[in-house]
């Protein structure tokens, strides 16, 4: 499944830049360095997506630290020496213009620009979250084409709603997905701008009133990460947060049957209700059986048309 | 007009006495405001200084007190902006994890959600558009027309009147502060939060009409440098002669020009939104939230090279002095600065790669984002270079120069990674950006810091006192990196900005590092005052001469410190790029000149301020939505601006005669402070050290 097609050394020094970086932070903390090093989940990617995030990252500091150290180096270096004490260091008075090095210095970031911007081309591509090229090249590979699984992202003011179209549940403020499958997310939003994100998993992509973007993701470990809102979105945002379980298949399936058993339902009129600015702040999760098909698009249609869950004015003299 | 929510009145508007916040730490700034006030308004009374004040200072047109006062307005500002940072980093520090305690009815911290909200909006629109580009607008006021040997700028009345749009602009940010709230949609305006349906209050109203007005301010200040670099210019002042920081003055007015009126078609039109309720920016209705993103970025990101051009002017002028070695490579350095500027213009999308643009898209404003490190490269070596084989001096202005460079690199090692989407996806609204633009923004403070220590002399007569610029420097930068590192950090952990609650109790040490940096942020404010307080009081031991370092280059310092109201007795004559160093090279630097001239000068006026008086009524009555001052506040000012069309009686004459009193006293005075520093066993502060071999 994982496509190692930017070299392995760049894993490599990831994992290297992953054991090293957090030495000087063990002083900080005073805990393990292997439950910090897990804190820093953009370094823990748990999918071939964030995996190619990552190492995106790993590549480009590693390209820049090549000119930046020595730059460092070098300007430190000709402050120390050429200091005006050290009588002994050389003193050209007039010097200003060399053509050899004004060369260079444009070479330089020049061919830096032009090194990273074919990384950034290929990149983009790769991780575009309409149609990531990593994904094409993955399936096209040998073994089974995984599964694939639609779900559709509803934000409120400030709550997560994530629709399975086809099963025809929906659960608020939790995601469960099947390991291995790639999940496709069809996101929109009934309020305000917000933004669909989970560190191990999914990089950002915002998720906007009366339009519908899309994510795509594949989790290879099994596990509980954390997903939130990355994009201000008024009074509740800090708490608008949404666990993410990636549970096998088979556990899956039964969670899905037992979903479409849950009494709570979901059509728009109940949605409606739903939307009501919420402040989720004891992280309460909801299941919804019977959910109507069309609850997406409904949404989208009635934003369209103008509706609005408008905030009340806070008290006043509230700050 | 659409209805808004809650009481109005047709005298008082939205305006009641609920809108009196009741909050105790507003409460504490605003008796600590008016404290500072009455104790100001005591002193301005007994010491009589109301005339003086209202002669040189209110009404003044010339172009160094306009300068001072911009500055003055931004480091008030920088202050306000401090203490907002200060607070937010207090309450993040005490909202980590479930258990954190809560105070002033506050779940967790002591801020609830829609309080911290306006504070990193606040600190947000202070920092950039009322502390940032008011210090910079004033030292290109400073400084520009001293380095091109002009006496003033093109246009004096309408660099007052810019001046007094932009206090206007800080005022009605200050006035939301006790009187009402402020937005809480960020200093970038999210749209749809910006609209009636979900920020139903006037704080949107406040940060809208706000930078509004003072934007008109900025505008109008950029035309006049601009005009004033093309014009004013010495005889001999020719393009390839022009000082590096008159360089990037000119390109980056250049940006303000043209991109500060499409923040002003932006907000206008979420105004009309606002008020007429129109649907450009909402959700739904035909409306595109996405077209305010564009609009404000087009801005946006020109103006982030608005700020940083100056900053990089200045750091090439200090890093020559202080290497007692010509800039290397100045040609260069002037095309690195329009490159940027032209690049500028095409790179705002990548503050919303995550907007789902297609790949094609992406790809594009990636690597247009890149280009800019490249003639950011190029100055970054071509600085190293001018130190290579020069002599360091590590006077105060020196060592900001050196931190803004090293602040340099870490931004742009950042830059680069956030320029690149899959990067970028990962950390696009996470505190790292924020770490980013505040390094950068941190290029543009240490470029301030260094160019106020630089050319206060020349205004002022007098250095700043040395030691405590240097522990104000080190306090500051320990502040700096004990802050955004941890920040940094955070971000790869998955912390995203303006969290008023932390869920993640794995961030505590790095929130406590923070606010240990913020502490020492707070010591280096303290030696900050302190440096100025010491300084003024100290002044007649620090007074210095034309050239306040000795090894000063251009033509600024051929003026004596601080200079007269006429800049120069005798227009000079240009002959060389570094001109000081010229002249000291002929033995030229100390000739007084054979005869004077009749000099014309503008007359002071107090128009531009009455102007701004009403732009505060017409700001204010919109704010409150109060129609009768505002419709009173627009009318006064169209009758102004055509009253003051009549006046012709605006420039008057200094007399030869005059100008060779004035110059004469000056030498005189020169020579006596020349003699007390010898008396006293200093140096010869009016030629502290020669440079040249």
């Amino acid at each position: 499944m994982r496509v190692r097609q930017y070299g392995s050394v760049v894993c490599r020094i990831g994992r290297l830049v992953r054991s090293i970086a957090f030495l000087p932070l063990l002083l900080l903390s005073g805990c393990s360095a292997h439950s910090l090093s897990r804190q820093f989940l953009i370094f823990h990617p748990a999918g071939p997506l964030s995996g190619a995030d990552m190492r995106f990252t790993v590549l480009d500091v590693a390209v820049m630290l090549g000119i930046i150290i020595p730059t460092a180096v070098v300007t430190t270096f000709f402050l120390l020496h050429y200091r005006k004490t050290n009588t002994t260091a050389a003193y050209d008075p007039t010097w200003s213009h060399s053509n050899v090095i004004e060369l260079v210095v444009w070479a330089v970031p020049l061919l830096t620009v032009a090194l990273l911007g074919y990384y950034a081309y290929r990149g983009t591509y790769a991780v575009d979250p309409f149609h990531p090229r990593l994904l094409k090249v993955a399936q096209a590979g040998p073994g089974a084409v995984p599964p694939r699984l639609r779900v559709d992202v509803i934000t409120t003011d400030w709550q997560w709603l994530f629709i399975y179209p086809k099963q025809h549940i929906a659960i608020a403020n939790e995601l469960v997905i099947p390991r291995g499958a790639t999940v496709d997310f069809h996101m929109t939003s009934a309020t305000v701008v917000n933004d669909f994100f989970i560190p191990n998993l999914a990089g950002m992509i915002d998720v906007m009133p009366g339009m519908r973007t899309e994510q795509v993701l594949v989790a290879d470990k099994l596990g509980t990460y954390k997903g939130y809102s990355a994009n201000f979105s008024g009074s509740g945002f800090s708490w608008m947060g949404f666990k993410t379980r990636v549970i096998s298949p088979k556990r899956f399936q039964d969670w899905v049957q037992s979903v479409q058993h849950v009494p709570l339902h979901m059509d728009y009129a109940q949605f409606n209700a739903f939307a009501k600015p919420t402040k989720n702040i004891n992280g309460k999760t909801y299941e919804f059986s019977d959910v109507k098909g069309r609850l997406f698009d409904q949404v989208i249609e009635g934003v369209l048309k103008g509706r609005v869950y408008t905030t009340q004015l806070p008290p006043p003299g509230s700050a | 007009m659409v209805n808004v929510q809650g009481p109005w009145s047709p005298i008082f508007g939205r305006l009641s006495l609920g809108a009196i916040p009741d909050n105790p730490i507003i409460a504490g700034a605003f008796i600590f405001s008016v404290v500072l006030g009455i104790l100001v308004l005591a002193y301005l009374t007994y010491a009589d200084r109301w005339g003086y004040l209202w002669r040189e200072w209110l009404t003044t047109v010339d172009h160094k007190k306009i300068g001072v006062m911009y500055i003055i307005i931004g480091l008030v500002m920088l202050f306000r902006g401090f203490i907002d940072a200060l607070m937010m980093r207090t309450q993040q520090v005490l909202a980590d994890g479930a258990h954190s305690p809560g105070f002033l009815g506050a779940a967790h911290g002591y801020l609830v959600p829609y309080h911290f909200d306006q504070i990193y909006s606040a600190h947000g629109t202070i920092m950039i558009l009322f502390a940032a580009t008011p210090i910079l607008v004033g030292l290109m006021n400073v400084v520009v027309p001293l380095q091109i040997g002009a006496r003033d700028m093109a246009f004096p009345y309408l660099n007052a009147l810019g001046l007094w749009l932009t206090a206007v602009g800080a005022a009605l940010i200050m006035l939301s502060l006790f009187l009402g709230d402020f937005s809480h949609a960020g200093w970038v305006g999210l749209t749809p939060l910006t609209e009636l349906a979900y920020s139903p209050g006037v704080g949107t109203d406040y940060w809208m009409w706000a930078i509004q007005i003072s934007s008109v301010g900025t505008t109008l200040g950029a035309a006049n440098l601009i005009a004033t670099i093309i014009k004013m210019r010495a005889p001999g002042m020719t393009w390839g002669r022009l000082p590096i920081f008159t360089w990037t003055a000119l390109s980056t007015n250049i940006i303000a020009l043209t991109s500060f009126p499409l923040l002003g078609v932006a907000l206008g039109l979420l105004g009309l939104d606002r008020y007429f309720g129109t649907h450009f920016f909402t959700a739904g209705m035909g409306g595109n939230l996405m077209l305010y993103s564009d609009l404000f970025w087009m801005w946006g990101h020109p103006e982030v090279y608005f700020v940083i051009l100056p900053a990089f002017g200045m750091m090439s002028e200090i890093i020559p002095t202080f290497s007692e070695k010509p800039l290397f490579g100045y040609v260069t350095m002037v095309a690195a600065s329009f490159a940027i500027a032209g690049v500028s213009w095409s790179v705002w999308l990548h503050h919303f790669f995550t907007m789902g643009a297609g790949p094609r898209v992406n790809t594009f404003f990636s690597i247009a984002t890149m280009v800019v490190g490249i003639p950011t490269g190029v100055k970054v070596f071509n600085w190293a270079f001018t130190i290579y084989r020069g002599r360091s001096r590590f006077e105060t202005p020196m060592m900001w120069a050196i931190g803004a460079l090293f602040m340099l690199l870490v931004g742009g090692l950042t830059g680069m990674m956030l320029a690149m989407p899959p990067v970028n996806y990962s950390v696009h609204n996470s505190v790292f950006v924020v770490a980013h633009f505040h390094t950068m923004l941190m290029v543009v403070v240490y470029g301030i810091l260094g160019a106020v220590t630089y050319w206060f002399p020349k205004v002022f007569g007098f250095r700043l006192n040395e030691p405590l610029g240097k522990r104000f420097f080190w306090t500051f930068t320990i502040g700096t990196i004990m802050v955004f590192i941890p920040m940094y950090t955070s971000g790869f952990m998955g912390m995203t900005r303006r969290l008023d609650y932390l869920t993640n109790p794995a961030l505590f040490p790095f929130e406590v590092a923070e606010e240990l940096g913020i502490g020492f942020y707070l010591v280096s404010v303290y030696y900050f005052v302190r440096q100025l307080y010491v300084s003024l009081r100290d002044r007649n031991a620090n007074r210095v001469g034309a050239d306040a370092w000795g090894s000063a280059r251009t033509l600024e310092w051929l003026a004596p410190s601080p200079v007269p109201f006429y800049n120069f007795a005798v227009t000079p004559r240009v002959h060389a790029r570094d001109e000081l160093v010229w002249r000291r090279g002929q033995g030229l630097d100390g000739v007084a000149p054979t005869h004077y001239e009749d000099i014309p000068m503008p007359r002071n006026t107090s128009v531009p301020l009455v102007i701004g008086a009403f732009a505060l009524g017409l700001g204010f009555g919109l704010v409150w939505r109060i129609w009768w001052l505002t419709d009173a506040s627009f009318i006064a000012i169209i009758l102004t601006v055509i009253a003051r069309s009549f006046v012709r009686d605006t420039d008057y004459v200094v007399k030869a005669g005059e100008v060779e009193r004035i110059e004469k006293n000056l030498r005189q005075r020169a020579a006596e402070v020349a003699r007390a520093g010898a008396a006293a066993g200093g140096i010869d502060v009016l030629r502290p050290r020669e440079s040249s071999p």
